[in-house]
């Protein structure tokens, strides 16, 4: 079964062809982050404009790298949320004129399923498994029995972790967006300054924006004192912390579940503090650990068909009167 | 020759057939909330009730602005798809024309903090005063043409869509990569970076 698969949630037009749920044909992503680096952050509007500039281009190019046409297509899969509702709004009509036209299924999916099915395009998903979702806009830990079943653990209650990091980044000086930095910058660092574990308790939430604003008080605190920041030791310390927390409740969870199997996902999963953190933890514990490759880190429409497949054999379709949401659980 | 016209842009939702000159289908309704979710059901039922198909269309009129931003986005993304994937020339209209397409003076958008959205255009649809962006002023030709409620005088738009048809039928027609809305105004973020840079 072939699947297109459409995702424009943020800063990213992309069009995929995945067959059966895990072999990608054909990728585009088409990625406006050097608009949006101008701004220091995503500007909504900006992007929507750039999606309708460049969907038809994207798919065209997908479906020509795929060498196949809209008649060999058996499904659309989109992205309906949660995102930026004006960016999610030109896949989403795209992809329904396109099921209308073509008279195909409209698959709709949840943007988190999409980010833990990346990995299914690596290795087949193995269950029940724990799933860590890290980006931007998304912190959660989600538990699943089995294909397609999401059983939301926790979620982060304020900042997304990606965008505490984006925060950290700006106020020690560094460009956006700034998270790789502070991961690089944490290598060459020490943990010198003294920063709160952040919501360290017996939930499976998480909290940022206290470390966040703990972060933003010493720099000020140091700058008022002429202080310089030591910047390499300010983001080591800020990682371990995140790291730490981060790592502390995902293993909580593997335990407390009995669960043998851990995805991360999102494009935090590409921090390599993180990723040495959880790899040491889950070799410790035995824990299966599987991280996608960085290309399926960040959004793209592959892991859109990937789970769309799924979220198909589980029965999910949409009516031409789907509509975007910026904010859907995920079930 | 068969026709698609779609206008997403304002207040007032068009979606329309035109069969050899007569009008087959018409929704027209100044009840355009939620047109994400409207848009499709209604381009469906137009098709239905025809018994035309997407692929007979030999022509795609769309309202490429201005107005709303993400109203423009809806209608015009629906268009350039289906104009792309079944191959079928595309021709942007103005929204503004629309709205003075039955009665001429200028048609009026409101765009908020006293600017509308205004174009002039005579009983042939010829532009007096073209599409801008601008803050509202008495100077402009009246009648007032608007769907949105203004503190002067207007009257709501009448839609003569054979006579926008007839005035754009032999226009060139589009690249559908290329089709694109008319904002008429950059974004905030954008505005303020050229200010930033100018200054």
């Amino acid at each position: 079964m072939y699947i297109l698969a459409i995702e424009s949630s943020c800063d990213e037009t992309s069009v995929s062809v995945i067959k059966d749920g895990h072999e990608e044909v054909s990728t585009v992503v088409l990625s406006q982050m050097d608009t949006h680096a101008n701004y220091g952050g995503v500007v909504p509007e900006i992007a929507s404009r750039m999606h309708v500039e460049n969907i038809t281009l994207v798919i065209d190019e997908a479906l020509s790298k795929a060498n196949m046409k809209m008649n060999d297509i058996d499904a659309i899969a989109v992205t309906y949320g949660p995102g930026l509702i004006g960016s999610l709004l030109v896949g989403l009509m795209t992809a329904k004129t396109l099921a209308y036209i073509y008279n195909k299924p409209l698959i709709p999916v949840h943007h988190i399923a999409g980010h833990i099915y990346a990995n299914n395009l690596v290795k087949r998903l193995e269950f029940p498994l724990i799933a860590l979702v890290v980006s931007g806009g998304h912190t959660e830990l989600i538990y699943m029995k089995e294909d397609y079943s999401f059983e939301k653990l926790g979620s982060t209650l304020d900042d997304a972790v990606g965008e505490a990091y984006d925060k950290v980044a700006r106020v020690i000086g560094l460009p956006y967006p700034g998270g790789p930095l502070v991961d690089k910058l944490a290598f060459e660092g020490a943990d010198t300054y003294k920063l709160p574990l952040p919501l360290d308790d017996d939930s499976y939430n998480f909290s940022f924006s206290g470390l966040k604003s703990a972060v933003i008080n010493l720099v000020h605190n140091e700058m008022q004192r002429g202080n310089e920041i030591v910047k390499e030791n300010m983001a080591c310390s800020f990682q371990n912390r995140v790291v730490e927390i981060l790592t502390k409740k995902t293993m909580k969870a593997l335990k407390e579940y009995d669960v043998k199997n851990l995805i991360v996902a999102g494009g935090v999963a590409a921090n390599k503090g993180l990723r040495d953190a959880l790899s040491k933890a889950c070799l410790k514990e035995n824990i299966n650990l599987i991280i996608p490759k960085m290309k399926y880190c960040t959004d793209n429409a592959a892991m859109i068909g990937a789970a769309g497949y799924y979220a198909y054999k589980r029965g999910d379709r949409a009516g031409l009167d789907l509509n975007a949401k910026a904010t859907i659980p995920l079930k | 020759m068969k026709y698609l016209f779609i206008d997403t842009a304002t207040t007032n939702l068009v979606v329309a057939i035109i069969n050899d000159g007569k009008i087959a289908y018409m929704y027209d309704n100044n009840d355009s909330h939620d047109t994400s979710s409207k848009m499709m059901p209604i381009l469906a039922h137009a098709f239905d009730n025809t018994k035309i198909k997407p692929c007979d269309i030999n022509k795609i009129f769309v309202v490429n602005g201005p107005g709303s931003f993400t109203g423009i986005r809806v209608g015009l993304t629906v268009a350039k798809t289906m104009a792309y994937t079944l191959n079928i020339p595309i021709i942007t209209i103005s929204s503004l024309e629309v709205m003075a397409s039955g009665i001429s003076g200028t048609a009026l958008i409101n765009a908020r903090r006293g600017y509308v959205f205004a174009g002039t255009y005579d009983d042939n649809l010829n532009v007096l005063y073209n599409d801008s962006y601008v803050k509202m002023d008495n100077n402009l030709k009246k009648p007032y043409i608007s769907y949105d409620m203004f503190d002067f005088e207007t009257i709501k738009p009448k839609l003569d869509l054979l006579k926008v048809i007839l005035k754009h039928e032999n226009d060139i027609s589009v690249n559908p990569h290329k089709v694109n809305p008319n904002y008429l105004k950059l974004t905030e973020a954008e505005e303020n970076f050229n200010h930033d840079r100018n200054n």
